[in-house]
């Protein structure tokens, strides 16, 4: 987009130049002029001049105008010191200071309260003010993390804005009329939404508090650390606010190329985990069926012993927290110093990865060749590029879910520009509301889905499907604009996505897609080499197993040693407690954790691992911008960074990698990803940059390098045990056996190891649920609560039946990542079994 | 560095010293040297000047204090060791937490760790209250600046003085130690003494 041209305008006699349509209080700012604002606050979308506060004189316009609201134009003559303009500013401080308890001190907000400061530079200095206050009872919870004091509230709206108009859960409202106006929700019901947290932030008084922080600390009491929340995909710019060595608090650190200043819950609240008493802060090895604690040179000792012996029946998981840097040294002691080529960190496949039906031989060329076609820098999108789209897909995830933050910029993009939203999924969206139109495929069909859609967009190679799949295909297809969409996407099998992209023609610019992967750090972690198809930079290496290869070689003994770094497969893996046999299986397992888990208890050597609020390292979020991990609080305990640990090990093994620092460590993976060549802490700051936007973007290997094509496209590659779908084939054929539903998975946003281990989000933690269309549940006289069972191949789940009136008749859905075995059942045909009456 | 009210001498005496040039060297002026008069009269006169006061004393006898058995009167305004107060009718501790002695102190001795009051079992007045409330004598400098912050006078300078300890972790002294009385009063000096 082009840079708006800018125009000067006079404030307080000083020529100030600005952007043209830039807000009055904005421009003022490029002359060193503040004007005082209560309301204002350009993430919340347009202003709504409700405070008064930025009241200042223009010439030729008779009234006072705000400031936050009023567009410059060029040649405006502002003057913000006038006696006019004091008078007016300091009497809105009186009017708002008229029912303000003044509590300072026993007010969480006191010492960064915007009102405090507003109120000493541009308040009267002295209430003239003898009758009573308005009075409220408090503090009341609003939610069960948000305490409520309404007495201090100003009524800027911005939480009301941000409920209705950033998050658009809508249940915030301002009650009541005049003096009795409150902040409240219908009901008295408590304000529960993912990301009600931001609230707390955007209060300019004390009235809305952190139940979890209040009163922990004042602003002189802490120090902020800035790093990047990799709790999910969404990878968050956040302040650490740390106080005597604890973080206490997490806050946004605006980045509007990454997260525009918001966070979800999870990542507000989530910190508790680092701060947990019950995590392992020194090495830990089996001895005699318990674990022992033991000293570094011992377990380490330990840990080489058992991998020299293993060798090359070696694998390692890399988990989706980890930095670039430790993925990075866990394949390299995996594939040099073991040589052993299986390494994965997708919790169920990638792009293309086919793993069950070849046994993990799948043919290489073909996956490496669909990561870089659909990898490549010139199709990716940056996060703002959504802003920037006239028209955007998801396809095959639910943003809110996976990648949160993606939600709320979508959200935007469509609020504020109009851009044409399109879902296609096969779990309804919480994105559908606003989206132009919506496609529901058959889990585990989204390949054919793309297929049908590349085929309407009229690529070349793919065959336009019948029936109702053909017909959403075409809806979808329709709200798309060539050269200006952006699709954000997930799952395993997207070989369409190539067809659709040329259709689409989205190597154009502020066109492009972003892949949400399963993991934090999941592109940062294959780019690096944790994939079992491609070694760093996906260069060409001799292809491993991937994740369910991995653990049924474990289990047949084929595999004897498994590395797992900062991953519990147990619990976020397909087949779930089909690893606990496997992992028993294991001569040495190796985990790299911060708690005992259920992997830990099958492990004979255990590392324990940092907390991101520890950590030093890279990062790479989905869009390719590499972001710095950098230490707030020190390692507790015996805990050691994880690049030396890795470092130290692989010396221990004969790979000698040289690293002794952090940089080193970045430096060696920018020496061997050819695209990320040069990159240096430095160069990445405090804001990151995309690497596709650097020079060496040009060493992305092309993918004529990569093999010959060896599938057709369009082709739809289904995993064994499912029937490959004839084209307009919607996978609906499940509505005609009686009983029987095809079950999809989705990871739920708190179905994560943090809201277990982070107290205030405890509440939140999920239980397993099937999530039925009406007439299902009818016609297999299931009601709302029902326990169920649900089973298919000797694999069952338990669950909790809930209806939803858009499920798609047909489908149902179980949630992953809760340590059952819900997500081997991705995809497959189910019985459905009565186990109990509602509680 | 210019000493010399002068910058007229101070250009004459640079020609003299090059070393001015670098300002290494710095020129002081002294006043005229007193001759034989002027300097028995400072030999012997003053001396005597300032002895007639000494005997003059010797007739009001001794003023030796026996410290420890005896102590020092203090001023009512003398900045003693710190007090924490509590609302003599409800028993509630007047601090509240709000750390803005800590923010005051110059000296950073101050911790202050709050916590939200049970309402069934309040510690304060109000919402919340101090949890922790440290104050590190060792580095204390008594400036009263945290008195002055109190929003609620909450805590005020005692007149204790004795407080030398064998440790310095024993400095840190504690909500507990400052909210209690100390043992022995300090005498008080009275008007006029
Ligand atoms: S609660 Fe805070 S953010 Fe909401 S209207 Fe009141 S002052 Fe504004
Ligand atoms: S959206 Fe993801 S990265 Fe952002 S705060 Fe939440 S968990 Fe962290
Ligand atoms: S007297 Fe001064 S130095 Fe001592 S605690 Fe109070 S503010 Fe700090
Ligand atoms: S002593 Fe006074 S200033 Fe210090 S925390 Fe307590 S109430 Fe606040
Ligand atoms: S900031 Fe302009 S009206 Fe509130």
């Amino acid at each position: 987009m082009p840079d708006p041209p800018r125009i000067t305008l006079l404030v307080d006699g000083v020529e100030v130049e600005a952007p043209h349509g830039a807000m009055l209080v904005d421009a003022a700012k490029h002359g060193d002029v503040e004007i005082p604002v209560f309301c204002y606050e350009p993430k919340l979308g347009h202003p709504v001049g409700a405070c008064r506060m930025c009241v200042v004189e223009i010439e030729g316009i008779p009234k006072l105008q705000t400031a936050c609201s009023t567009p410059v134009r060029d040649g405006m003559v502002v003057y913000t010191q006038t006696e006019r303009v004091k008078e007016a500013q300091s009497a809105v401080v009186e009017f708002l200071l008229v029912n303000h308890p003044l509590d300072c001190p026993v007010c969480d907000k006191g010492g960064e309260c915007p009102l405090q400061d507003v109120a000493m530079g541009w308040g009267p200095g002295r209430s003239r003010s003898v009758d009573p206050k308005r009075h409220f009872q408090k503090p009341i919870p609003l939610s069960p993390l948000i305490k409520i004091d309404r007495e201090r509230c100003i009524l800027c709206y911005r939480c009301v804005r941000f409920s209705q108009e950033v998050a658009e859960d809508e249940q915030l409202q301002l009650l009541e009329r005049g003096s009795s106006t409150f902040v409240g929700t219908f009901d008295n019901r408590p304000y529960i939404a993912p990301f009600h947290g931001n609230i707390i932030e955007l209060c300019p008084v004390g009235a809305l508090t952190s139940d979890a922080y209040r009163f922990r600390a004042r602003p002189w009491d802490i120090e902020d650390a800035g790093t990047v929340c990799t709790l999910c995909p969404s990878q968050c710019n956040i302040k650490l606010t740390v106080r005597d060595e604890r973080i206490e608090r997490v806050l946004a650190r605006d980045n509007v190329d990454v997260d525009d200043g918001w966070l979800c819950d999870k990542g507000r609240f989530g910190y508790q985990m680092a701060e947990s008493g019950q995590r392992i802060t020194e090495p830990l090895i089996r001895a005699g069926g318990e674990l022992r604690p033991a000293g570094w040179a011992e377990a380490l000792e330990a840990a080489a012993a058992g991998l020299r012996e293993a060798g090359e029946r070696t694998a390692a998981i890399v988990g989706g927290s980890s930095s670039n840097e430790d993925g990075y040294l866990a394949q390299r002691i995996v594939r040099k110093a073991l040589g052993s080529p299986h390494v994965e960190s997708r919790p169920s496949g990638g792009p293309g990865v086919e793993s069950r039906r070849t046994g993990g031989r799948g043919p290489a060329g073909f996956l490496r060749q669909g990561l870089v076609e659909l990898s490549a820098p010139r199709l990716a999108a940056s996060v703002s590029d959504l802003d920037r789209a006239e028209s955007i897909l998801v396809l095959g995830t639910d943003p809110l879910h996976s990648m949160p933050i993606l939600d709320l910029r979508i959200r935007k993009a469509v609020r504020l520009r109009g851009a044409r939203l399109a879902v296609a999924t096969d779990r309804p969206s919480v994105l559908d509301g606003g989206a132009e139109e919506t496609a529901r495929y058959a889990p585990g069909f989204v390949g054919g889905f793309v297929s049908a859609l590349a085929a309407e967009l009229g690529a070349a190679g793919y065959e336009r499907a019948r029936g109702e799949l053909g017909a959403d295909a075409e809806r979808i297809a329709g709200a798309l604009k060539p050269g200006s969409t952006v699709i954000v996407w997930a799952g395993p099998d997207a070989r369409g996505l190539v067809g659709c992209a040329r259709a689409l023609r989205l190597e154009e610019d502020g066109a492009g897609l972003i892949e949400v992967p399963e993991g934090a750090n999941g592109r940062g972690l294959r780019e690096v080499g944790c994939l079992p198809v491609a070694g760093p930079g996906l260069s060409d290496v001799e292809q491993g197993l991937d994740a369910s290869g991995i653990r049924d070689a474990l289990e047949a003994g084929s595999l004897e040693a498994a590395l797992l770094v900062n991953a519990d497969p147990i619990r976020d893996f397909a087949g779930g407690p089909a690893w606990g046999e496997a992992l028993g299986k294991a001569k040495l397992v190796l985990a790299v954790s911060m708690f005992e888990d259920a992997s830990t208890r099958q492990a004979d050597v255990v590392f324990p691992a940092e907390s991101y609020a520890e950590k030093e390292g890279t990062v790479t979020h989905p869009d390719g911008r590499l972001q710095r991990l950098r230490p707030g609080t020190p390692h507790p305990g015996g805990v050691r960074p994880m690049w030396e640990v890795l470092a130290e090990l692989g010396a221990l093994l004969g790979e000698e990698t040289g690293v002794e620092s952090a940089p080193d460590a970045l430096a060696a993976i920018a020496s061997e990803v050819p695209f990320y060549a040069g990159i240096s802490h430095e160069e990445i700051g405090g804001t990151g940059i995309r690497w596709q936007e650097r020079a060496a973007a040009r060493y992305w290997p092309r993918v004529d390098d990569v093999g010959a094509r060896d599938e057709v496209p369009g082709r739809e590659v289904e995993p064994a045990g499912r029937t490959a779908p004839e084209p307009g084939d919607t996978g609906g054929r499940a509505e005609d056996v009686d009983g029987v539903i095809r079950v999809g998975t989705y990871r739920d946003l708190w179905a994560a190891e943090v809201t277990d281990r982070s107290p205030a989000l405890r509440f939140l933690a999920p239980r397993q649920a099937l999530e039925l269309a009406p007439r299902d549940a009818a016609r297999l006289g299931l009601g709302s609560g029902h326990e169920v069972e649900v089973r298919s191949n000797g694999t069952s789940v338990r669950a909790r039946v809930s209806i939803h009136e858009r499920v798609k008749p047909g489908s149902g859905f179980l949630i992953e990542g809760l340590g059952d075995r819900a997500a081997s059942l991705r995809g497959e045909l189910v019985e459905i079994s009565k186990a109990g009456e509602p509680e | 560095m210019n000493n010399s009210a002068d910058s007229s001498s101070e250009a004459e005496v640079s020609s003299e010293f090059p070393y001015l040039e670098d300002e290494s060297v710095v020129a002081v002026q002294r006043g005229p040297e007193p001759g034989g008069l002027g300097g028995a009269y400072r030999a012997f006169g003053e001396t005597l000047r300032g002895l007639k006061t000494t005997f003059a004393r010797i007739v009001e006898g001794p003023v030796t204090i026996q410290y420890p058995e005896e102590k020092t009167p203090v001023y009512p305004r003398f900045r003693g060791r710190h007090k924490l107060h509590r609302f003599e009718d409800t028993g509630l501790e007047k601090c509240v937490g709000c750390s803005l002695c800590a923010a005051a102190c110059p000296a950073d001795c101050i911790r202050v760790v709050a916590a939200e009051n049970d309402p069934e079992d309040r510690v304060s007045a109000g919402e919340r209250y101090a949890e922790i409330y440290e104050i590190n004598l060792a580095r204390c400098i008594f400036c009263g600046y945290c008195e002055v912050a109190c929003p609620f006078d909450a805590i005020t300078m005692g007149h204790e003085y004795e407080i030398a300890d064998y440790n310095r972790d024993d400095l840190i002294f504690t909500k507990e130690m400052l909210l209690a009385e100390p043992l022995e009063r300090t005498p008080l000096r009275r008007e006029g003494e």
